[in-house]
């Protein structure tokens, strides 16, 4: 059997400003438009690369335009992988995330009502990783463009 | 590219209905706010349901969930129940997930959510 080498779909950087996730997942959608991902299946990556961005430009580069937000969109075999790597470095403030949601919590005033950004990451993609390298930190977003994996819940 | 989220109000017997339209995120909090103060404020009695209607939405990100949240709490805290209507299935699953729909009582469309609550089954 042949193995096929990982193809880049796409690489691109934006400007840390609020509102350049909706960029970022009109970019990524186009990329990946002609790869097979059902509808629903491109929404969850839509909403997924939007938070993580929005992380990335809010946590990781403190909003400052002139620190850029890479993405790079890669399929491997029946997997689209991107990537959108910040300079938060290793102490992250998406620690701030760390505790799980919980609604109703929330509604008793227990719990702030933010904190969903990483949540809804985990549960619109088949994985999620987060590596650093000195200063880089990247989110890791993987879809397998036949998989099932959430799909039941539709 | 993007659009501002924008809210019409209007009140029926016992409801008061928020259309909203564009986006739901941060910059929503202030229009979300009014609209739902001033739909709870117009009726001619006190309004004991609130309808969110999301046909005209086309995006919502955490953020906007949490303001969800807030509506949603201070609702409850007022005795008031929320439903929501419009919401696409990809929408409807970020309900479904973040269990906003065990307190958010979901309609297809904003007709079906007014006849509900207006001619509710006997």
């Amino acid at each position: 059997m042949t193995q096929v080498a990982p193809r880049r779909l796409d690489t691109f950087t934006l400007a840390s400003e609020p509102g350049n996730e909706r960029l970022a997942l009109a970019r990524v959608a186009g990329s990946v438009q002609d790869i097979g991902l059902s509808d629903a299946r491109l929404e969850r990556l839509k909403t997924a690369v939007a938070e993580a961005t929005m992380n990335a430009i809010e946590h990781g580069n403190g909003n400052r335009p002139e620190i850029p937000v890479e993405v790079a969109v890669t399929q491997d075999g029946d997997e689209i992988i991107v990537a959108i790597t910040d300079q938060g470095g290793e102490v992250h403030p998406e620690a701030d995330e760390q505790e799980e949601p919980d609604l109703i919590r929330k509604l008793d005033g227990d719990q702030s009502p933010r904190g969903w950004g990483l949540f809804l990451i985990r549960n619109m993609v088949d994985a999620m990783d987060i590596t650093t390298d000195g200063q880089r930190h990247t989110i890791w977003l993987t879809m397998r463009t036949g998989g099932a994996a959430h799909d039941e819940r539709m | 590219m993007t659009s501002a989220c924008e809210a019409t109000t209007r009140a029926l017997p016992g409801a008061a209905v928020i259309e909203l339209s564009g986006e739901v995120d941060g910059s929503a909090a202030a229009v979300l706010t009014d609209a739902y103060e001033r739909a709870v404020a117009a009726g001619p009695d006190n309004q004991d349901t609130v309808v969110l209607d999301f046909a005209a939405v086309d995006y919502i990100n955490s953020t906007g969930i949490a303001l969800i949240v807030s509506v949603l709490a201070r609702a409850r805290a007022e005795r008031r129940k929320v439903v929501a209507s419009g919401l696409s299935p990809h929408y409807r699953e970020i309900f479904d997930i973040t269990r906003l729909s065990d307190f958010i009582e979901l309609f297809p469309d904003l007709d079906r959510a007014v006849s509900e609550l207006t001619h509710p089954a006997a």
